[in-house]
């Protein structure tokens, strides 16, 4: 089933590597822990710039494990916390949707999202990542929150401020809730659903949540400091104005207290926009930054902040990708949403909310499906669950859907109507022979069959996708013969094994961003940039020093003390993930930072284009990552069809196929060619002059010979000045 | 002038330093003078024209005097361009408004100098300058240096860049190294169309101010919920940010293909189609749980539960053929190839 106990994805091994530092060294080391293996030469403050939430949970369940005595490796732990989290998450979600419609729908639900193709990628066992976790702490959270919604009691808001305390310290997407709570409140006070109970969980859970949230020292004073959390700020200081005029209605005749509220109202949530416009201004609160900024203003990431738009998570979502993830709730969801709505109450209200805003946020960002997968599950298996409710079951004890408010006493009286599973559907059927005004057995028997059957493609597409797509460790490819045969292409550890035994324990080892944790991880080396991309001005530096040629870029290594270059290229086996496909953004985010030395335009063609073959620009063909890729690919025939240096990625045969090395030579190659390291060599202690040295002294033609012999010796004067007749060098060297 | 007597060997006397001085001004600096007052008279004429209007028009001969007559010490950026109407040029017109508010931005800085011109030469006042600087394609824009003739970089990538007003300042800042800060006249389109949509609203609510059920009512909200829905899950937003196609058409066969063949990309006719399919799913769901609750007459529920049943399994298959057809080796599929 897992392909050994390999984690993952590259940002994995960072999370591994972490957490492998706080089961060693304790937790006060960790949050001290200045990595100087990263981003020479800053080096980079691991615990004050990461949500620990993931590794003190990895790290407690060790602990744990090894306090009764069953000794586990660190990296087991790591690589089974993910399904142990995805089985809460079903749980939770489970619980969320019993709330909201019944548990029928909350049983379907938690099936839904045990399988989803959406939030299965993060739920596989060696996906150890922080949106693992999150996606539990998001929907208990959730849960608590309608919960102290429906109840109105300081405990489960209690509670549920611990788990958002849970979700604050392992995700930054935090800021989902603490905006989607506030947004629910104050829809409510919309609707005037405003209750003692809203406002009892909505001030308790905003007040020690802020404070909890603020332990965490990533996030350290950001909830009071920054635009993102000042909705939620807004919403609190209108909500105790509202709660304030409601006490006075009691007291106030009814005209009175007409224009008073209009009044008081309107004043209020003027002054707290005003507040928080003026600290804007004066910047006591940070404004958006460009990560969120770039959720609303759909273009800004494009011309602003290229490192965002580069990584293709950030791209906007087709409805490939919803169906690919999705598949049928992707169809079905929209009519949960609807019967949500049509039977509206307080919780209601909140899932209808978190629906319309998390489908907007995944549209723009095809990340952000993970915060979607939840909530599409809930409303599916609400939409499911009301048609077998009234297909499966009797006609005589046909239930109309649940009444608004709905309770526990609710959900007790109906639970003992619910389908179960296909087993008994043959009595149902029976009984319903009495039926008189009922749609008749056949009709049922049909839809349910029909159901059914959707649900089951539901499952294998589910299954088909993760054996596909989900599965393959990224750090192994897979290719297939024609006969169906696997090959397994295990270069990227070969490599990384390859530096971690015959490089310098201290070697600094460059490469383009992407492969920074994995060169940590795996290879236990210094790298220069990687995927904590918080840093753009040096990744921009190392992005010059691939785009430029090779004196330029050996000026630039030698600054950076750049002992190794690490480049992905897959020209030999036509893998398309690699440098040269990779390169435009190097160019572009070095663009950014150096427009002076790097253009853009310099790359293409006259006509515009990206090219390796000889029509390529002559400044493509001489950058340094041009070279090292395709050094001494110009002697390699793949095979018979093609000529010499035939690029099979990009189809076509290079244009530079004498490359030669001044400052770098070629340290390693894998098997596949997947991953080539090349040394930068020292800098020589002498010299060597490009050209031949100029010549100072001219050798006369003959040897000079003295005609003086030793009678006609007369004097002479030392040192005297012999003036020699000038002659051309140029003639002399031809 | 004082160059070239500094340059004079000084071992004359003093009076007949003197002499050679007013010789020299009235023989060799004749035409040094006279090329001086051309192009302050040329800097100028610049400089009051573009006081009048920042993006000067030009036909043939102004251009030949101004922009390519050696005497000068301006950068000049031209736009050659057809706005005449009957051209038809649409992009003409949108590159237009980038480009005046580029050289307003210029004008009206604080940086604004006689070093910088913004000008345009339209096809039909001086063809004669198309003709002459090999020109096929409108809108073009050249950037002519002060010194020498303008080079391959001179001439802005139209194709590739775009001609957002701020990409234009890039490409001047580093072809000139004047640094335009683009200053966009603030677009109260927008915020009209807003407060226009708010008042209407507001005058709305005010005239039924006696019977407000309408805000009350559930079905629209939800409608509006399904709509939201329904847009991002077609991808909608894709096309926003991406602008693809309305639909393909083949150059060969003139056949018109309304699905992109590869799952990273959609036309947007495309997602129009899966929108009306999911709407359909939905509305199938929707319809199966009404026959089922709704009280009325058997034989019309069970007619409303079969369409709803139909929509739902015959427009699901739909969907699912078009997903196979674009994503490739998918092996599953219902009712439908």
């Amino acid at each position: 089933m897992f392909t050994g106990l390999i984690l993952k994805e590259r940002r994995y091994r960072f999370n591994y590597r972490s957490t492998h530092y706080l089961t060693t060294n304790g937790f006060y080391e960790f949050l001290n822990w200045f990595d100087e293996r990263a981003w020479y030469p800053l080096g980079r403050i691991v615990g004050g710039t990461v949500y620990p939430g993931l590794m003190v949970t990895a790290g407690l369940i060790h602990y744990v494990l090894n306090l009764l005595h069953v000794t586990v490796h660190i990296r087991d732990v790591c690589v089974f916390l993910a399904p142990i989290f995805s089985g809460l998450t079903a749980i939770s979600t489970f619980l969320l949707t019993r709330e909201l419609w019944n548990q029928g729908a909350g049983l379907l639900a938690a099936c839904f999202i045990a399988i989803v193709p959406g939030y299965i990628s993060r739920s596989v066992a060696g996906s150890f990542d922080n949106e693992g976790i999150a996606i539990f702490a998001l929907q208990f959270t959730y849960y608590l929150w309608v919960k102290s919604v429906k109840t109105g009691s300081v405990c489960w808001t209690i509670g549920c401020c611990l788990s958002y305390f849970y979700m604050v310290s392992a995700w930054g997407g935090y800021v989902f809730i603490i905006n989607l709570i506030p947004l629910h409140v104050f829809v409510l006070l919309l609707m005037q659903r405003f209750s003692r109970r809203v406002y009892i969980a909505y001030s308790t859970f905003y007040i020690v949540g802020l404070v909890l949230s603020m332990q965490i020292p990533f996030v350290g004073f950001q909830p009071i400091r920054t635009s993102e959390h000042m909705a939620a700020a807004g919403v609190f200081a209108l909500l105790q104005a509202y709660a304030f005029l409601q006490y006075l209605k009691d007291r106030l005749t009814r005209q009175e207290f007409q224009t008073l509220f209009f009044l008081g109202v309107s004043l209020a949530a003027g002054a707290v926009f005003l507040t928080v416009i003026y600290l804007t201004y004066t910047g006591y609160i940070a404004p958006w930054s460009g990560r969120f900024y770039s959720l609303w203003d759909t273009g800004y990431a494009k011309i602003h902040i290229p490192i965002i738009a580069s990584v293709s998570e950030h791209q906007p979502t087709t409805w490939v990708s919803f169906f690919f993830d999705l598949h049928i709730l992707v169809c079905t969801f929209p009519a949960g949403l609807w019967f949500c709505i049509k039977n509206i109450n307080d919780e209601r209200v909140f899932v209808a909310l978190y629906a319309i805003s998390a489908v907007y946020f995944a549209g723009v960002m095809v990340r952000l499906m993970l915060t979607l997968t939840p909530v599409v599950c809930m409303l599916s298996a609400i939409a499911f669950s009301s048609v077998f409710e009234h297909y499966l079951g009797d006609d005589q004890k046909r239930e109309s859907p649940p009444a608004e408010d709905s309770s526990d006493e609710d959900d007790k009286r109906s639970s003992g109507n619910l389908y179960d599973k296909a087993g008994k559907v043959r009595k149902h059927v029976s009984e319903q022979e009495k039926a008189e005004e009922g749609l008749g057995p056949n009709i049922k028997s049909i839809v349910t069959m029909l159901m059914l059957m959707l649900l089951m493609m539901f499952a294998v597409h589910c299954t088909w996708v993760t054996s596909n797509a989900y599965s393959s460790p990224s750090v192994v490819l897979a290719s297939y013969n024609n006969d169906g045969t696997r090959n397994i292409l295990d270069d990227f550890r070969e490599a990384y094994y390859w530096l971690r035994q015959n490089t310098d324990e201290r070697a600094r080892v460059m490469s383009w961003w992407d492969y920074g944790y994995q060169i940590a991880g795996m290879a236990n080396r210094t790298t220069l940039v990687d995927n904590n991309t918080w840093n753009n001005s040096h990744i921009a530096l190392v992005g010059k020093a691939m785009s430029s040629n090779e004196s330029a870029a050996y000026e630039i290594m030698q600054s950076l003390d750049v002992d190794y270059v690490l480049i992905i290229f897959g020209g030999v086996i036509g893998y398309s993930g690699d440098d040269i496909n990779k390169f435009l953004w190097m160019v572009r985010i070095a663009e950014g930072e150096h427009p002076k030395d790097i253009r853009e335009t310099d790359y293409f063609t006259p006509q515009g284009e990206f090219r390796v073959d000889k029509a390529g620009s002559p400044t493509l063909l001489n950058c340094l990552m041009y070279k090292m890729s395709y050094y001494r690919f110009g002697e390699m025939q793949l095979d018979f069809r093609t000529p010499p240096g035939f690029d099979r990625t990009r189809n076509a045969e290079i244009g530079n196929k004498d490359i030669r090395f001044e400052h770098l030579e070629e340290a390693f190659t894998s098997e596949h060619w997947l991953v080539r390291i090349y040394k930068v060599k020292k800098p020589e202690n002498r010299q060597p002059l490009g050209h031949k040295p100029r010549i100072t002294n001219i050798v006369p033609k003959q040897k000079y010979t003295s005609k003086k012999v030793a009678k006609r010796k007369r004097g002479y004067v030392r040192n005297k000045l012999v003036l020699k007749k000038g002659r051309r060098a140029v003639r002399k060297a031809l | 002038m004082a160059s070239r007597t500094s340059a004079f060997p000084c071992r004359l006397p003093p009076a007949c330093f003197l002499l050679v001085l007013l010789l020299l001004c009235v023989q060799p600096g004749g035409s040094q003078k006279k090329k001086e007052n051309m192009l302050s008279e040329k800097v100028e004429q610049m400089m009051e024209w573009s006081s009048r209007r920042s993006v000067i028009r030009m036909n043939g001969d102004k251009f030949r005097r101004f922009v390519k007559a050696p005497p000068r010490n301006y950068s000049v950026v031209v736009m050659f361009t057809a706005l005449q109407p009957q051209r038809q040029c649409s992009v003409c017109r949108q590159a237009n408004e980038e480009y005046q508010v580029l050289a307003n931005s210029w004008r009206y800085s604080t940086a604004f100098s006689n070093k910088l011109f913004f000008t345009v030469v339209d096809y039909d006042e001086g063809a004669d300058v198309f003709q002459q600087l090999n020109m096929n394609s409108a809108p073009t824009f050249m950037h002519f240096p002060p010194k020498g003739k303008p080079r391959r970089a001179d001439t802005f990538d139209l194709q590739r860049i775009g001609f957002a007003s701020e990409q234009l300042a890039k490409w001047i800042a580093d072809r000139t190294d004047v640094q335009i800060r683009v200053f966009r006249p603030p677009n109260y389109s927008g915020t009209i169309a807003l407060a226009l949509l708010v008042s209407l609203v507001g005058g709305l609510l005010y005239l039924r101010r006696n019977n407000l059920e309408f805000i009350y009512n559930k079905t629209g909200w939800a409608m509006a919920a399904l709509c939201v829905v329904f847009a991002m899950t077609s991808g909608q937003m894709w096309n926003h940010i991406r602008g693809p196609p309305y639909a393909h058409k083949n150059p060969q066969n003139g056949q018109v293909s309304y699905i992109h063949g590869s799952s990273q990309a959609q036309f947007v006719a495309e997602s129009h189609i899966i929108l009306l399919l999911n709407a359909a799913i939905t509305m199938g769901m929707v319809l199966l749980n009404e026959a089922a609750t709704s009280k009325g007459d058997v034989g019309k529920r069970r007619i409303i539960c079969l369409v709803g049943l139909g929509l739902v399994v015959f427009f699901f298959s739909f969907l699912l053929s078009i997903f196979r057809s674009k994503y490739h080796g998918y092996p599953y599929s219902f009712l439908i190839k």
